[in-house]
């Protein structure tokens, strides 16, 4: 199948290219918009780092919060306070935005404003929602639910394009091992891949334990490094981990997102590894051990 | 007994005619294929691309032998694409051909099925082995 590249960014903010032989791509950002000011200062933080690594970046950071464990969790900010936080939040800092929709009424306005939209993993084959997503134009961040197997992802891509969707990056967030434990099968992205369109992996939600506290999640940060170096070295397009200054007092995922002074580190390393798995394929061509015939 | 050898018949006097034998678009899964086979009760589905132009075969026997190939799941092997398991270029006729030696061919290929293209590619008709060999026979429809 052919590479299917996308581009994320329309009017002033950078323009990201996603596919082949482009570089990694880090997608990141708060779990969920806690506030304008908190908005900014991850903004500006991750921006600057990004700078450093030399890494092309995309803004995450989600206006709704619709999938927590429980109803006295922080659900989110609100849609229009949400849309307008992150609309300043490319003008400022002229980077890209992506947030997920859980509601397929919102994907109108998201994609108005978002240079991306996301499709939340439990949502995943909710046509009503790959619907709303494709209606929208913008590229599509489609992660995989944990329920589902990789190759069975193929079944959403083409309910995007049966709506005119063509820009799809599909991403691993881990599979369910039994409850409340992920896993990931390295073996997503290579499947996910014979789709032609980009592959992403999602470093945060894949060391989460969903549930595992009773009413909220667990995770096990300490195991982002590794995952992270098998996934890019396997072969991704984008990695996409969510980051904060302050865990602990995070309101979403407080868990699982990645402490801020980590960033640098594992964006360093995970550029790293796939900047070599392009001179490994220069050098050995592409993988084709035992093709299936 | 002796059969007068039938020099004169055509393949498209005898040949299916297009809407009575399964035809899917390169994009259809592995398992509508399959279900469109067990509907049709025929052993082959011609793929062809968005111009009605011939792509690629897929028979019962590319299945069997697929079977004791493929290693991964059902499930993965069922949402793959129909191409990716089909035969690309595969033996055709012409509609004007005659029958004789389009049953030649089919016995030196030991193929049930052969499908007619015109001379651009395009898919015009399935030559069936059975009604061929009636045909021949001088046996009435």
């Amino acid at each position: 199948m052919e590479n299917r590249l996308m581009q994320v960014g329309y009017g002033n903010v950078a323009k990201v290219s996603i596919g082949g032989k482009y570089p990694l791509v880090f997608i990141g950002g708060p779990c969920a918009i806690e506030s304008r000011d908190h908005a900014f200062k991850l903004a500006e933080q991750i921006g600057e780092i990004c700078q450093r690594v030399d890494i092309p970046w995309i803004y995450k950071s989600c206006y709704d919060k619709d999938c927590r464990s429980s109803p006295k969790s922080f659900h989110g900010i609100g849609l229009d306070e949400g849309l307008r936080i992150l609309s300043e939040v490319r003008e400022e800092f002229k980077v890209p935005v992506v947030s997920d929709f859980s509601d397929s009424s919102w994907g109108p306005e998201t994609g108005e404003v978002c240079d991306m939209v996301q499709v939340p993993a439990y949502l995943c084959r909710q046509t009503s929602i790959l619907r709303a997503a494709a209606l929208t134009k913008r590229p599509i961040l489609l992660k995989k639910g944990q329920y589902m197997s990789p190759w069975n992802m193929k079944n959403s891509v083409r309910k995007i394009e049966s709506f005119g969707g063509d820009q799809i990056l599909l991403t691993d967030r881990g599979t369910f091992l039994g409850y409340n434990m992920l896993v990931n099968d390295m073996r997503c992205f290579p499947i996910m891949g014979e789709t032609g369109y980009p592959v992403c992996f999602d470093a945060t939600h894949s060391i989460q334990l969903p549930t595992s506290m009773g009413n909220i999640s667990g995770g096990q940060r300490e195991y982002i490094p590794h995952l992270v170096r098998a996934a890019v070295g396997c072969g991704i397009n984008a990695l996409f981990m969510e980051t904060h200054d302050d865990p602990e007092n995070a309101l979403s995922d407080a868990n699982t997102v990645l402490d801020i002074q980590y960033l640098e580190n594992i964006l360093g390393q995970a550029k790293a590894v796939h900047q070599m798995r392009l001179e490994l394929l220069e050098k050995y061509g592409e993988d084709n051990v035992h093709p299936e015939k | 007994m002796y059969i007068q050898k039938n020099n004169t018949t055509l393949v498209q006097e005898v040949m299916l005619s297009i809407d009575s034998f399964p035809i899917l678009r390169e994009t259809v899964i592995f398992k509508e294929a399959l279900e469109e086979m067990g509907t049709a009760r025929l052993g082959i589905v011609c793929i062809v691309n968005e111009e009605k132009k011939l792509i690629a075969i897929l028979t019962d026997g590319d299945i069997r032998r697929k079977l004791l190939k493929v290693q991964k799941p059902f499930s993965a092997f069922f949402v793959d694409d129909v191409l990716k398991h089909s035969i690309q270029s595969p033996i055709t006729v012409g509609p004007k051909e005659s029958l004789l030696d389009a049953v030649m061919i089919m016995e030196e290929k030991k193929v049930w099925d052969l499908p007619v293209v015109d001379n651009e590619g395009v898919l015009v008709g399935l030559l069936h082995l059975h009604p061929a060999v009636k045909a021949l026979l001088g046996v009435e429809k």
